[in-house]
């Protein structure tokens, strides 16, 4: 019996995907866990929102961070027929978005299917009030100097 | 514009910060996986950087990472095609075999000719295909995978948004999983590693 336990967890199937309902706000994923350009609280909000438009445009994964600190990689939103590669949602970046989806879980990652975006509260994080802007490199000086 | 992909790319040239500088967020959700939405990948037919004819299988027998891009891009496939050529080579070391491909999103650009030595200057090992537009375009269909012009640069070369997985595929094109390019290259070996042991 001591063998056979381990045996029938392996003959489960894998789990269905579930519907979710969730708030998070669209994050630069390569910034906030590279740990490149500062801790968590500084690679979110309105004071990395240049820099998440940057490694949007070059094709960075977003993710939905949620209130308890949990990250979602998008794998797909609402509107998209592709997997996205954060492209396609620089319209979103840094916003806080109320979302239904799939999610789906695979090698210890959350993924999310946003089927529908219920609520946009647009930026809300002003985390520039504590940091600035990050990196500070992210706003070109002849650009910020207008 | 320029000026933007410049900026771009001091972003992902940045070192990580030493450990203990800010606390490090992680991704792990321990919790069982579950099936993903669709399986990606399919039958292929497109030419490699040799000019031999690859289909989805591969030949020796090893799993596959995929990746779509371009070899001169400078945006994410700066940093995805080295970790691959890094992952492959790590995962050699533990006696596992994975061929990295990139599956060109620019047949204008990345041709037979042209990939080799730019895939050879920056990621070795990589395994450059490409072919005819709509064979592309129908590949990367199979991985729902998209390529949109962006712009034109000043050289002349378009530029492209594209999709940044990379496709752990077995040695038959069978799809196994993805990882987003933002994992670290130990994280990403190790998954890869636990498909190799089945």
């Amino acid at each position: 019996m001591r063998f056979l336990i381990p045996l029938l967890l392996l003959a489960q199937p894998l789990s269905a995907q579930e519907r979710v309902q969730l708030t998070g706000e669209v994050i630069d994923t390569w910034c906030y866990f590279s740990g490149v350009m500062g801790g968590p609280d500084s690679v979110v909000g309105s004071a990395h929102h240049t820099c998440a438009l940057w490694c949007s445009a070059g094709g960075i994964p977003v993710g939905l961070l949620a209130p308890d600190g949990q990250v979602y990689m998008v794998l797909k939103m609402a509107g998209d027929a592709t997997t996205n590669g954060g492209d396609t949602n620089l319209h979103v970046a840094s916003h806080t978005l109320d979302v239904d989806g799939m999610l789906y879980r695979r090698d210890g990652l959350n993924y999310i299917v946003v089927e529908t975006v219920t609520a946009d509260q647009d930026i809300i994080n002003a985390t520039h009030e504590d940091f600035g802007v990050i990196p500070g490199f992210a706003i070109p000086e002849d650009e910020a100097a207008r | 514009m320029r000026l933007a992909w410049a900026v771009l790319a001091a972003i992902l040239a940045s070192a990580p910060l030493s450990a203990g500088e800010a606390p490090k967020p992680t991704l792990n959700a321990a919790l069982p996986d579950s099936l993903f939405p669709t399986n990606f990948g399919g039958a292929y037919r497109l030419t490699d950087h040799h000019g031999r004819t690859r289909t989805e299988a591969d030949p020796d027998g090893n799993l596959q990472l995929v990746f779509f891009g371009y070899a001169t891009c400078e945006a994410i496939c700066t940093v995805a095609l080295p970790i691959m050529s890094e992952m492959a080579a790590d995962l050699a070391a533990q006696g596992i075999g994975v061929t990295p491909i990139v599956i060109t999103v620019d047949p204008e650009v990345d041709t037979v000719d042209s990939m080799g030595p730019a895939l050879a200057a920056h990621a070795p090992g990589l395994l450059g295909l490409t072919g005819s537009a709509d064979d592309l375009a129908a590949t990367r269909a199979l991985f729902h995978v998209e390529a949109e012009p962006l712009f034109v640069d000043p050289l002349g070369q378009t530029i492209y948004a594209h999709g940044s997985h990379i496709y752990v595929m077995d040695a038959r094109g069978g799809f196994l999983t993805l990882l987003p390019p933002v994992l670290s290259t130990e994280r990403m070996v190790e998954i890869v590693a636990g498909y190799a042991a089945g």
